[in-house]
């Protein structure tokens, strides 16, 4: 057991340096700007009291490793200093957001990651009968559409022709779960297009090449009935490739969630910072940027320890 | 019971019972299992579900027909050697080159093939179509087609451009780690990892924010982004030729690394780069679609489909399918090109069952 905490532990303390160089980047990003902030902010007919006010209200005076540190220091207490649109607290700005995106992602992710491992298992089943290449070229051109086509397309028809459900996914405080369910029955949808195929194109290559090893031949050799050849001898060593997918996949649902909030006017941090980005209300999209490339980093973590927990020949690298 | 419901079941049950007779057995799974969900979409909704599906078949049919036609035009045109490799390709593939081929052709003539500029205003905003204007005009009285014709030259030329900037920069380095080895090697490597795991979309929307959305910007932020992901391709399929044998015996002849990466490991690591270079170009195209939806691509007046989506989005609420139309344009581009990937990466892989 200690053989394995300590492989997980490696793993983590490697995700934590990587998010340490990422909050670097993210942040001496934002030095490299023409100027400073404050020029970028007042715009280029500021007088110099102003600029030299404002630099000093936001601290520029001080070196950028200093900065650096003290916003590193309220980053892990989840403070992000304020916005210098509005000036409100980032984190008041952001922290609700964060969990509705949490929750789309969530709601998503419940809807896709049953269907999609079933049919990636199926499909494999039935590798190269019609129903696999119909599933291919269906799963391709899923894969291949860009979110707001499909988002589009879901809102033409099930929200303004058959007026089925709600296209403007604004919620507020106070829904039950059921009327929450039902407004967000659209963007999750569409996220759930998108994951499903990568899903089941994933999850079929990993099962096939599963099903070509050799001691799946010996099973099946012997004699043993398809279903227990699945069972018992395919399944205990198909978990770790699920599981990487599934992990992936939500790391995936991350980045598409910005698009999809966008149209249907969701309101979660992808639509902050996308408003962000156009107003360049720098401590938003620095604190954003954070917060989703850390999500990315533990779900790709999640991956990787799922990985070393369901297959022992991961506990012992060469 | 009208003639059309009669007729689809008839032609429906007609196909598979001759196709289970002549033993066309994947036909007749096709045909039957489209009877069995007919019989539910039927029931559901009615003559109208039935009709989509009929108009679906016959669009496909199409589609399988054009697909056809172009291979078969290309086998004709092609030298013999290149004709043996495209008989092998399936009509799906047939039917990306096909369609890379026409966009191609809108996006190198576009001045010639569109009627009007793609920033001239030549009517009312919103116009419906009429003989002059095949899709009507968009929010500010532009022809709708025009600009869609123009933005295959602007939207793919800028997602093309940003691809080789990434290839360029990935496989340059990829080549060069994989000869060189050595610390350069690891701390390219390490890098890649900690660019990799940033989203692709966080990324470019936090460069784009510092730097503007100007066309060198998205460019280099693409590269930047995609790069790595290439490395990580050619480093791998380099590292696989550099242990030959001919590589150590053209070292022994004191060739230089120029020269190496030149002559011996990149005409031998080829065929993936290739099929890479697709899918890469798929995932760039949609990431700078994606962003020009977003309003932080190619800025106005320029037509641009992710943008021409955003603009004319409005119009979605009253049931009318135009901003669908560019977003189509961008789908259709990559499904033509994963198809023809997914067929080379099919070919040599040699196909592992």
């Amino acid at each position: 057991m200690g053989d394995i905490l300590g492989l997980v532990g490696k793993r983590l303390g490697l995700g934590l340096v990587i998010l340490f160089i990422i909050s670097i980047i993210i942040f001496f990003m934002v030095e490299l700007l023409p100027g400073d902030i404050a020029q970028a902010v007042l715009g280029q007919g500021a007088t110099e009291e102003n600029l030299a006010a404002m630099r000093k209200e936001m601290g520029l005076d001080q070196p950028a490793i200093v900065r650096y540190l003290g916003w590193l220091a309220g980053a892990v207490q989840f403070d992000f200093g304020s916005s210098i649109v509005t000036g409100k607290a980032v984190s008041a700005i952001i922290g609700e957001r964060f969990v509705n995106t949490l929750f789309l992602a969530a709601y998503a992710a419940v809807i896709a990651v049953p269907i999609a491992i079933i049919l990636g298992v199926i499909v494999a089943l039935l590798r190269n009968s019609i129903f696999d290449r119909v599933a291919n070229v269906a799963t391709l051109t899923s894969i291949s559409s860009p979110e707001f086509f499909l988002a589009y397309i879901l809102i033409l028809y099930f929200s303004i022709k058959w007026g089925m459900f709600p296209s403007n996914a604004k919620i507020s405080d106070g829904m039950t779960l059921a009327d929450l369910l039902y407004r967000t029955f659209l963007p999750a949808l569409t996220l759930v297009l998108v994951v499903v195929a990568h899903m089941m194109r994933m999850t079929r290559a990993s099962i096939i090449s599963l099903l070509a090893s050799p001691y799946i031949e010996m099973a099946r050799l012997k004699g043993a009935p398809p279903w227990k050849v699945i069972v018992k001898h395919a399944l205990p060593n198909a978990w770790a490739p699920i599981i990487n997918v599934v992990a992936l996949n939500l790391a995936y649902l991350i980045t598409g969630v910005v698009l999809v909030e966008v149209v249907f006017v969701y309101p979660g941090i992808g639509q902050a910072l996308v408003d962000a980005v156009s107003k360049r209300d720098f401590p938003v999209v620095q604190a954003c940027c954070l917060i989703f490339a850390a999500t990315f980093i533990l779900l790709n973590l999640a991956a990787d320890v799922g990985a070393i927990l369901t297959n022992p020949r991961l506990r012992h690298p060469k | 019971m009208s003639y059309f419901v009669i007729g689809y079941y008839a032609l429906l049950l007609a196909v598979s019972c001759l196709a289970a007779f002549y033993n066309r057995r994947s036909v007749f799974l096709l045909a039957f299992s489209l009877t069995l969900v007919s019989f539910v979409l039927g029931i559901v909704g009615g003559v109208g579900a039935l009709k989509a599906v009929a108009i679906c078949a016959g669009l496909l049919g199409l589609t399988a027909m054009v697909s056809y036609a172009f291979r078969e035009f290309l086998i004709a045109l092609a030298p013999i050697e290149t004709a043996k490799e495209l008989r092998t390709a399936p009509l799906t593939a047939a039917f990306g080159m096909f369609v890379i081929f026409t966009y191609a052709i809108a996006g190198i003539f576009a001045p010639w093939i569109a009627p009007f500029g793609e920033a001239e205003v030549i009517s009312s905003a919103f116009a419906p179509a009429d003989e002059n204007m095949l899709l009507g005009a968009d929010q500010l009285g532009r022809d709708m087609f025009s600009r869609l014709v123009f933005g295959a030259r602007n939207s793919v030329g800028l997602a093309l451009t940003a691809t080789i900037a990434a290839f360029v920069l990935g496989a340059g380095a990829g080549l060069l780690a994989a000869t060189k080895g050595g610390w350069f090697d690891q701390f390219m490597g390490r890098f890649a990892d900690v660019i990799m795991s940033i989203p692709s979309l966080i990324f470019a929307l936090l460069m784009l924010s510092i730097f503007g959305p100007t066309t060198p910007v998205i460019i280099i932020a693409v590269a930047i982004i995609y790069a790595p992901r290439v490395f990580r391709l050619t480093r791998a399929v380099a590292g696989n030729v550099v242990v030959m044998d001919y590589i150590e015996a053209a070292k022994l002849r004191g060739e230089g690394t120029g020269y190496l990466i030149r002559r011996e490991i990149l005409p031998n690591s080829m065929a993936p780069l290739i099929a890479e270079f697709g899918l890469e170009f798929c995932f760039v195209f949609l990431l700078v679609a994606g962003l020009s939806f977003l309003g932080l691509g190619i800025q106005p007046p320029t037509a641009d489909w992710g943008s021409m989506v955003r603009e004319n989005a409005t119009l979605i609420s009253f049931g009318d399918i135009t901003p669908l139309i560019p977003a189509a344009a961008i789908a259709l581009l990559t499904v033509g090109v994963n198809f023809v990937v997914d067929w080379m990466l099919h070919r040599s892989s040699g196909l592992k069952e």
